[in-house]
Parts: C-alpha cells; structure tokens; sequence
C-alpha cells in the first residue's frame, strides 16, 4: 500500500511529501557529483535527462553508482530503460520500495 | 625475450595474447600468482570475454595463435587452460624495484633507476600499456621516480595504507578492471596482500617482470597509434581536467573553449586494427561485447567501399559547428541499400589529438537503420562525443527516410553509460531474447533500443547536445580505451 502511493506520486513529489527527505540526499548527491552548486535547490520534479538537468551519462553513471553502495539499490539491472531516472522523486520512490 | 614482429609484438589493448600457448599462459600465471585454485577461479568470471577476444587475435595474427584458438574458443575447454587479459596499467612499487634503493633512506640525493626496470618501462610504453605508481613514500617519490626513469606514470598512489586498496584506487581512476592490473614489487609481503585480497591481479617480483615483456599478457597483437601514445593522450587529459576545474563557465562553454572537434566519417581500411581495438578495449560504450576482429572491420570496409565512393568526413563537433551536427556541408554516409557501413569519430581539441575514439556500423533496412556495434573509448567520455554521434545517427536516419533507428545490444553491469546516453537521446528498450544472434553469447542479457525517427529531425535533432550541455568533473575514466 504504502509502496503504491509512493509510486502514484514517482515524477511529481514535491518537498515535504514522504520520501523528500530521500529525495533531498539524492539532490545533494547530484549536485556534487555533477559538480552543479545550483542543482542544490533543484525541484524534484525536473526531468532530469534533457532540458530539465540535463544528466549526462557520466554523471548519471556515478549517481547510480553511488546510489548503489548507499542504498543497495542496483537500479541498472532492476530497470531496463532507467524509468527511475525520470525525476529525483522518482528515482527517490524506486530506492524506497526497494531497499528494504 | 623480446616479442616478434610489429605484427605480433603489441597493444595493451587486446586480451589473450598469442605467444607460446595455453600451456605458457597457465605456467607463468600459476608462477605469479602462486595459487592455482584462485587463478582458476578467477579466470572463469572472465570467461566470456578472453575467450571471444582469444579468438580475435587468432585471426588478426594469424600464424602463431591456432592452438590458442583451438583450445580457448568453447567455454566448456577452460578447465585447466587459462588465459589472462593483456595487462593495461603496471602498477609499480619503488624501493628496491624502479630504483636501486631506498627513497627516504638516501643522504643526498635519492637513488637512481633500476637500469633493467627503464628498459622494461620503456618497451610497455612503446606497447600501449600504462604505468602507475603505488609507494611507501611521499608524494614527492613520484616526481623523483619519473625524472630518473624517464618513463610517464598516469597516477601515483603514495602513502601507508594497503597496496591492493591502492591498486583500487588506481584502477577506478583509469577506468580500468583491476584484471587488467598487474604489481609489481619487490616485498614479499606486499605480493602476498596484493595476491590475497585482489587475486585477479597479476602479481610479479622485479626479477620476473624482466622477462615479462615475452609474455602474452603483455604482447598485445598490434599497436595502434592511438596505443603508442595512450600515455601522452592521458597525460593530455589531466591538463584538459585541471583546465576544467579552473573554467568559470558550463560543460558546454568549456568544449567550446577546448575547440572541441568530433569528426564522423566512413572508416577507411587502415582504421581496421583500431576499430578492432575499440571493440575489444571498450566496454562503457559498447552494444556489443564481444570484440570483432580486424578481418571483419577490413571485409566491412572494403564491402562498402564497394558499394560507392566514400563521402568525406564532417565535422560535427560541439567546438566547431554550434552544437548540433546542422551542417550545411552535410552528406548522407549511408545510403538506403547499403549492406553496412562503418563509421569512424574522431576527436580534437586544444589540448590534443585522441585520434580514432569511437566507431559504429551501420545497416540501412528497406525500414529503419540498424546499428550492429556502437563502440566508444571511455577517453571520449563527458566531451560530448556519444551526444553528438546519436544526434548525428538520428540526423542521418531522418534525411534518409528511415523511420525507425534500432540499437541492439548486450546489457552487461559496465554499459550502463551506454544505457543512459540511449534514454536521454529518446531510446526506448525492449528485452530480447537472450539466445542465438550474433550480437552475443547464449545467456546474456540483451535489449534492443528503438527510437522513432521523425522526418522533422533531419533538420534539428532531438538528441543533440545532451551529454555537452550537462555538468559535471570528468571524474570516471579510463585509460586508453579501456572503459
């Protein structure tokens, strides 16, 4: 139950709804690994492939990286076209469901 | 023992070399590592790719290689022969192995280079294999150790704690699997460490690593010239790096400031060892892996060229062209009927020349292109080169009236770059199955990556400019190729 409202909400999660707090971390975590002081105060929502972040496959290769050694979550295999990916919330939803 | 020919002497980039068969490769391997159990084991992970790439040196080198092949092409045969990876990077100790004696306990000034250690840094560089230093000294060893052997070393590891986390370190900073590793140093217990905790590293003493040089993990079959001068081009990227961190602006503006060129064209016949290198060494951009030999670049070269003249390369290039590959100079590469053409992208800029770094083929159907091989170096990565050549792909397939570009490929725990350069330029995945085809071996894991083409995207393509247009460090990398 709890895992499908989570999910319902993958893309649009703002600050402040369940799992913002991870989704918060993951932000952080993007912006030093993109080395993008800016991306700090990014809304959850942006896409994060494209115009919205615009991750290029080096960064988005650490993050999953370190998503991994974090969380345990190895998205890479878990999602072949990396839906996850979508947003940070719902890259955020994905670790959530997953991790325990 | 000095390896034969130019033919069969070189390139850290091929696995599995050749020289003296499968009964040398498990004599010395057992040698060094001491422990066959762990050897054994170890060499079974490996085991898809050495065997493919086993079998590609046979038909590039041709003449001395048949019982390597005849015993390494079916899996089922590894049992007791084992073949390791050709070595990319020589991790090296300094006390009593590059120099004759101890740093820290010299009055004067430090001591020298062990004379047959430069001849042996000298010969691997000259092959494409890296050097790296991992010491019990202070960081100023490494400049003392480079002036005095003359050699390059692309990382320096100094400091107390244990060689084989440095030997990580070293690794991840190449981009490279510690397979591809090889210690060398003179401590006993160093060895052992190394031996215990990594035993997928090549461990030698400094008398066994003169006569390493004859050995097949360090006689790659051909060197490229991107190979003799990896060490230049790494050194190359560190400046590039260092630029970039003292750069005020975005990812983009600092490719443009690098005057940045990536160039596509048709592959011409003398890029065959390269490309056959490429597919080999890469594995972070690679739809493939499995490496394809010279013989079949050189039969699908020589195929299209067959087909019609060349057109001449273009620049497509985040430095030269705005960012999109738009050129008013543009020429269809591949036309509707083609069989295949292979497609060569090379890449430029203030800092040097990488040369060959990234290649694909190409199969127009009566419907939709067919790429068969996307093969980038991991050099190329976070210089917008994978970005660019997708663009160009999606650009091409538009002007051509496809209406569709498919992108099979195997899915292994290392491309996911690949991957992810995919979904941003608007591919979507569907799992095929995992047996027969060309692509791979039974079992494997394998995708297909579509995307529609729009006939719009002749003119702006979607795709383009994504891995130019992001931030982020460099901070993944690899040396030479070998991502």
């Amino acid at each position: 139950m709890v895992a499908d409202r989570r999910q319902g909400k993958a893309g649009e999660t703002g600050p402040g709804l369940a799992g913002s707090g991870l989704a918060g971390e993951l932000r952080e975590l993007l912006a030093e690994l993109a080395g993008r002081p800016e991306l700090r105060t990014a809304d959850f929502g942006l896409p994060l492939f494209g115009a919205g972040i615009g991750l290029d496959s080096l960064t988005g290769t650490l993050l999953l990286r370190e998503v991994h050694r974090r969380y345990g979550v190895d998205v890479a295999a878990e999602d072949l076209n990396l839906d996850a990916l979508a947003s940070l919330a719902s890259l955020a939803s994905f670790i959530e469901t997953r991790r325990r | 023992m000095t390896p034969p020919g130019d033919n069969a002497a070189s390139d850290a980039g091929d696995a599995g070399g050749p020289a003296g068969g499968n009964s040398n490769v498990v004599r010395d391997t057992n040698q060094v590592v001491g422990d066959t159990n762990e050897v054994v084991r170890d060499t079974n992970q490996i085991v898809g790719d050495t065997n493919q790439i086993v079998g590609d040196t046979n038909q590039m080198v041709g003449d001395t290689n048949q019982m390597v092949g005849g015993t390494n092409e079916t899996a089922g045969s590894r049992g007791g022969a084992v073949a390791r990876a050709v070595v990319k990077c020589v991790v090296w100790d300094v006390d009593h192995t590059l120099l004759d004696g101890v740093f820290l306990e010299a009055d004067g000034e430090p001591p020298g280079a062990d004379p047959a250690m430069v001849a042996v840094l000298a010969e691997l560089s000259r092959r494409g294999i890296l050097h790296a230093i991992a010491s019990r000294n202070p960081p100023a060893v490494a400049e003392h150790v480079a002036r005095v052997t003359g050699a390059a070393f692309v990382a320096a590891e100094c400091g107390w704690d244990a060689k084989s986390d440095a030997i990580g370190r070293i690794a991840d900073h190449l981009g490279i699997g510690t397979d591809a590793i090889a210690f060398v140093d003179d401590d006993p217990y160093e060895r052992a460490e190394v031996s215990f905790a990594r035993p997928e590293v090549m461990v030698l003493d400094p008398e066994e690593m003169t006569s390493a040089p004859g050995w097949p993990e360090f006689s790659p079959a051909v060197v490229t010239a991107e190979a003799a001068r990896r060490s230049q081009l790494y050194l190359d990227r560190q400046r590039r790096q260092a630029a970039e961190r003292e750069f005020g602006g975005s990812r983009e503006e600092f490719l443009r400031w690098c005057q940045t060129e990536i160039t596509i064209g048709p592959a011409a016949l003398a890029d065959a060892d390269r490309l056959a290198e490429l597919s080999a060494r890469t594995h972070q951009f690679n739809s493939a892996a499995r490496a394809l030999p010279a013989a079949e670049f050189t039969g699908l070269i020589a195929a299209g060229e067959a087909a019609g003249p060349p057109p001449a390369a273009e620049p497509v290039g985040v430095g030269t062209a705005a960012s999109g590959p738009a050129e008013a100079g543009f020429t269809p590469l591949i036309a509707a009927g083609d069989s295949a053409r292979v497609l060569a992208v090379r890449l430029r800029d203030r800092f040097g020349d990488d040369g060959l770094v990234g290649t694909c083929v190409t199969e127009a159907g009566p419907g939709g292109w067919t790429v068969t091989l996307l093969a980038m170096s991991c050099r190329a990565m976070g210089r917008g080169v994978i970005d660019s050549l997708l663009a160009w792909l999606i650009e091409a397939a538009a002007r051509a009236g496809a209406r569709e570009l498919a992108i099979p490929a195997v899915l292994t725990p290392r491309n996911v770059p690949l991957r992810l350069a995919l979904v941003a330029a608007g591919f979507r995945a569907s799992e095929a199955e995992p047996a027969g085809g060309s692509a791979g071996e039974a079992g494997q894991r394998r995708a297909v990556f579509q995307r529609a083409i729009d006939a719009g995207e002749a003119a702006s393509p979607a795709g383009a400019g994504g891995e130019a247009g992001a931030g982020g460090e460099p901070t993944a990398n690899e040396a030479g190729d070998g991502g």
